[in-house]
């Protein structure tokens, strides 16, 4: 699909970066202003809503789904898609209730453990796909199907134990009266971006994505970089379900549920393309952020949960219909307009 | 293709091995299976842990012979599972059934082949499957109630519901929507789904709060602890009257002073895990010849404790009436009922949480006249039947406030 | 996916020569996964006698047949390069109709087939427009339409209920004659529509679109056409898993469709068809289907059922797919040879 898109804008190779460029930037900056008009909105819905208070919870609630959807990017970057990330995500929450047994003691051992666990899975699903050429599809989605049954059984089907207090209060503290959460998602923001866009790692993920036979007859290790891809994604998923399970004080078996088809839909919706090669985390952010947004407005909704539903499917059509790339092309060319006349 | 020859007469020849030893020491015992769905909570293991450990306890440890099959969450899996379990012979099948009304046709033949079916907590509307459940008990409208009661009969409260699209959601909330629809002073401001799910209630909680800082009460179902931990992480210093199910961090939480000082009131009710092992000794009195069984449709009490009924318990049982376990002795999503002293004694914690017996217990006999009937109520245990007119009447709990 | 990489990809060969070239890949895979079906059958029968029994068969084709279906139409979209998500919601929303609009009879069971295959044709094609006409993404714009189907149904039935008539569910669970189970001659019907419709200019389109769509394009194929086909036939086909599904429960449910998401996907993979696009067909995606209800009986009989039964089903999925590349290999080198 992206070929054929690039034959469509028919912009010519040479501006091809440069479009892409502004085109993401476009992305980024429709779907924010898109966020910003339905927390805006929502006012009508609730006297409460459009205020900081609103935005405070949407960003806080929205930081899961964004550690998750991170890794999720960088698999889709890469011609991939990871369905092992609400296993994951359950898995991180399990160790880290089991292991810390609500004691602060092995904090600073235990939350890197589990990283590593998680990240030693993401290898295999990693290794399965490149080295041994399973289709990702049905790589991730046994893995995960094993890893929940390993949880399962690890928990007898009851997770016990408690997360660390210390985890515990700092998702109730607050900093310069900013939720410490919420500092949280903008450090892990700051810090996913300049690895995908601004350090080496990233710019060769980009090219394997691009296009894997060129990048391997360049020079790259393609197998590894891909394997690296799914390592960071599985451990994202650890560390979604450690904040999680600090969050809620414990963990469930199902606590991953709700998070797989979303990291699919918020890197998409971010301007992703599912093809990989092209993509920009700000845009993921975006789109998680939006998702967030939506669910919280509806949750406010005195309807039936028929018509909440039909709702949020609709502004989601709504969402990537005004996000074509068609229309990137024309308030650009607006824009070049408007600018030198 | 050699390849593939020498892997099939390998895998043969070990499967041949195990379906051999397994055959061996099945003899005369009778064969139950255990179906269970995973929904995710501990609610599920407790449920099953209950009815394995019953299957250990004398003389069930010489005459059962318990297989536990999880079918995940998907009714075709269960379909399939238990066209199996009836052609592997079957005496009885146990089960927690994912769907009220898939699974009806495949339950009948196994009927008709003589296979006993009891379904706990869940129900099925097939007419020759027993179901031991307390869904008929009145949870919503009593629950609704209680929480008019701490309002005065005005306010404005969220519902926390389970899954869509599910029998047992809908059956609770037309229950609770039955009463607060007589109060024009209650107004329901969000009504949202928590999948019976802790950390889902939290999640959508936490939502509904940002649109309404202002709430005063919450009417949940399982997951409600979920719904007091999103309420302290929104303000420390403020909590509300709750109704919901029997985790233990509820039923701490009610008989915390400092959280009653912070507003918190309520009642937990809802699911028993114990169900199962009810469902189980019935099931077992019938195959024994012991008890014969007319009513198809069970009701089990519906558990009750307000506040000032909490009492934390010393042991491992609920003796002397108590009812919850103190904190780091189980997870506070923890379901409490998992005993029942007069239907259920030789149960104790180990039995809930490891699936293994009580030393020193032994099955004790149900009483003759113990079973009580469970209204018709369509769509949750009957198709095509009429519901009694005082459905949704309250058995717990009185109206103190005036509509 | 690897038949794919070994395949000169590079244009629009002559037909004739693309012809060939496809029905070897397409009837590869699902020789393959048909090896793999039959190794489990063996060890399933051998553990279990009482498999081959009539009713062990018939119950079990009746059981396999709406993921089956569900596959053949995930197929056609996967083989023009997409994911179709609204899979779920068009399964959920037909077993719901079917539930409770139920009209009794041989021509009651035709009304009710003919709205879902209705419910599938709208939804299939809108899913074409947004993808072929208006360029967004397969997976986010069928995640959407799947999202309001589901919301529909729910509208009309909000908890499981509803009767399904009785012709469906007694008649098409059934056996013809006695004899040949109504399951396998519906999936066999599916098999040979496919095996026509591949050799239709439509057919040849949509391997051509899914391999490289800029040369499709430049070879005189309308991509978009092709791309929209290819969701309306997925839909129809997503209505009639729908349909038999509520042959076989007898009721409807406004959750039915969740299962078979991820399911899908699998027979699809299972099956030999590529995600890039381009590569497979229908008839693995069937046995693939097949496949998965069929693991469901072998964890059974073998007594693996318990909290590990996730692991034995993971690892059986892999094995699978590892063996049916094993085997491509083995196959691939001594022919060069």
């Amino acid at each position: 699909m992206s070929l054929e898109q690039d034959m469509d804008t028919s912009a010519g190779v040479d501006t091809r970066a440069a479009s892409r460029f502004g085109s993401e930037a476009i992305t980024i900056a429709v779907i924010f202003g898109l966020t910003i008009v339905l927390i805006l909105g929502s006012r009508f819905i609730s006297p409460a809503f459009g205020g900081w208070g609103q935005t405070e919870t949407i960003l806080f609630l929205s930081s899961f789904l964004v550690f998750c959807s991170f890794g999720q990017g960088l698999v889709i970057l890469v011609r991939g898609l990871d369905l092992s990330i609400a296993s994951m995500i359950t898995l991180g929450g399990v160790l880290t209730t089991t292991w810390l047994a609500g004691s602060n003691e092995g904090l600073w051992y235990v939350v890197p453990a589990i990283l590593v666990v998680s990240a030693a899975i993401g290898s295999i699903s990693g290794f399965g796909v490149t080295m041994l050429r399973i289709p990702p599809f049905i790589m991730t989605l046994a893995m995960g199907i094993i890893i929940y049954s390993l949880c399962l059984g690890y928990t007898q089907g009851t997770p016990r134990g408690y997360p660390a207090p210390a985890l515990a209060d700092l998702m109730r503290a607050h900093f310069l009266g900013v939720p410490a959460p919420v500092i949280l998602l903008l450090v892990f923001v700051a810090i996913a971006v300049v690895l995908q866009s601004w350090t080496v790692l990233g710019r060769r993920l980009y090219a394997v994505g691009n296009n894997p036979i060129a990048a391997h007859v360049s020079g790259l290790s393609t197998n590894k970089l891909t394997i690296g891809a799914y390592a960071i994604s599985a451990m994202c998923a650890g560390f979604t379900g450690i904040a999680l399970a600090a969050y809620a004080n414990g963990a469930t078996l199902r606590m991953g549920d709700d998070y797989l088809l979303p990291s699919i839909a918020a890197v998409v919706v971010g301007g992703s393309s599912i093809l990989g090669g092209k993509g920009n985390f700000l845009g993921t952010v975006g789109g998680a952020i939006l998702l967030t947004t939506l669910g919280t407005i509806l949750a406010a909704l005195g309807i039936e949960q028929g018509w909440k539903t039909i709702i949020e499917g609709a502004v989601i059509l709504v969402a990537l219909i005004i996000l074509r790339e068609s229309v990137y092309e024309a308030i650009r060319v607006w824009m070049g307009r408007s600018s030198t006349g | 293709m050699r390849v593939t020859k020498g892997l099939a007469s390998l895998a043969l020849g070990a499967l041949v091995a195990l379906a051999v030893t397994g055959d061996a020491d099945a003899q005369d015992k009778k064969k139950i299976y255990l179906s269970l769905s995973y929904s995710g909570n501990s609610w599920q293991s407790e449920a099953a842990n209950i009815v394995k450990a019953l299957a250990k306890t004398p003389p069930y440890n010489d005459t059962v012979e318990l297989i536990e099959v999880i079918s995940g969450t998907d009714p075709q899996a269960q379909i399939s599972d238990y066209e199996s379990m009836i052609a592997n012979g079957a005496d009885g099948i146990i089960s927690f059934p994912i769907s009220s009304t898939a699974l009806n046709r495949t339950i009948k033949r196994g009927c008709e082949q003589g296979v006993l079916f009891f379904m706990y907590d869940a129900t099925v509307t097939e007419p020759c499957a027993y179901n031991i459940s307390y869904i008929t008990s009145g949870f919503g409208e009593n629950t609704a109630q209680a929480l008019v009661n701490e309002l005065g009969g005005k306010g404005k409260i969220f519902l926390s519901r389970g899954v869509p699209g599910n029998s047992v959601d809908e059956r609770h909330t037309n229950g609770a929507k039955h009463i607060f629809d007589q109060y024009p002073g209650i107004e329901v401001v969000s009504e949202y789904y928590s999948y019976w799910d802790d950390r889902t209630t939290q999640q959508e909680t936490a939502k509904a709060l940002a649109a309404h800082p202002d709430v005063d009460g919450i009417w949940a179902q399982a997951g409600e602890y979920g719904a007091i931990e999103a309420l302290r992480q929104a303000n420390p210093d403020r909590l509300i009257p709750i109704t919901g199910e029997n985790s233990n961090g509820l039923r701490l939480a009610l008989a915390n002073p400092e959280d009653q000082a912070k507003g918190l009131k309520g009642v937990s009710a809802g699911s028993p895990p114990a169900q199962s092992g009810y469902a189980f000794k019935l099931m077992m009195e019938i195959l024994d010849g012991k008890r014969e069984l007319k009513p198809m449709n069970i009701q089990y009490p519906l558990p009750w404790v307000p506040a000032d009924a909490v009492k934390v318990c010393e042991g491992d049982t609920f003796e002397n009436g108590c009812n919850v376990f103190p904190e780091g002795k189980v997870p506070s999503s923890f379901v409490t009922e998992v005993f029942n002293p007069e239907l259920l004694p030789e149960l104790s914690l180990v039995s809930a949480l490891e699936g293994e017996p009580t030393p020193g217990a032994t099955i004790q006999p149900l009483a003759a006249d113990v079973v009580v009937a469970a209204p018709n109520e369509p769509g949750i245990n009957c198709q095509r039947c009429e519901p009694p007119a005082d459905l949704y009447k309250l058995t717990k709990i009185e109206p103190t406030v005036k509509p | 996916m690897s038949a794919a990489d070994t395949t000169p990809m590079t244009d629009t060969a002559q037909a004739s020569d693309k012809r060939r070239l496809l029905t070897g890949l397409a009837s590869q895979g699902a020789v393959l996964i048909t090896v793999v079906y039959v190794l489990l059958w063996i060890i399933y029968a051998s553990e279990q006698p009482s498999a081959l029994s009539a009713y062990s068969i018939e119950s079990l084709l009746n059981n396999s047949l709406p993921l089956m279906l569900a596959a053949a139409g995930q197929t056609f979209v996967v083989l023009q390069g997409g994911f179709d998500l609204s899979v779920a919601g068009i399964i959920s929303l037909s077993n719901v109709v079917v539930a409770v609009y139920p009209v009794e009879g041989p021509f009651g069971a035709l009304v009710n087939l003919a709205m879902v295959v209705g419910i599938g044709l709208a939804v299939g094609a809108t899913n074409g427009f947004l993808v072929a006409y208006m360029r967004i993404q397969s997976i986010a714009a069928t995640l959407a339409t799947m999202i309001i189907c589901q919301g529909i149904a729910l509208l009309i039935l909000k908890a499981p209920g509803g009767y399904v008539s009785e012709f469906i569910s007694y008649e098409l669970t059934g056996s013809l004659f006695g004899v040949v189970p109504v399951a396998a001659v519906i999936g066999a019907a599916v098999a040979v529509i496919w095996l026509a419709f591949r050799r239709t200019n439509t057919g040849i389109a949509l391997y051509a679109v899914g391999r490289d769509a800029a040369a499709a394009e430049l070879s005189g194929i309308d991509v978009r056409r092709a791309r929209f086909a290819a969701f309306c036939w997925a839909g129809v086909l997503y209505g009639c898993a729908g349909y038999m599904l509520s042959a076989q429960t007898a009721t409807g449910n406004p959750s039915a469709g969740e299962p078979f998401l991820l399911l899908c996907f699998a027979a699809v993979a299972l099956g030999g068809t590529s995600f890039s696009g381009g590569s497979g067909g229908v008839i693995g995606s069937l046995i693939g289907a097949a496949t998965l209800m069929l693991m469901q009986k072998v964890l059974f009989s073998t007594g693996v059922s318990s909290f590990y039964t996730g692991v034995f089903q993971g690892v059986i999925m892999i094995l699978a797919v590892l063996f049916a590349a094993f085997v491509q290999y083995m196959s691939r080198s001594r022919g060069n040879r």
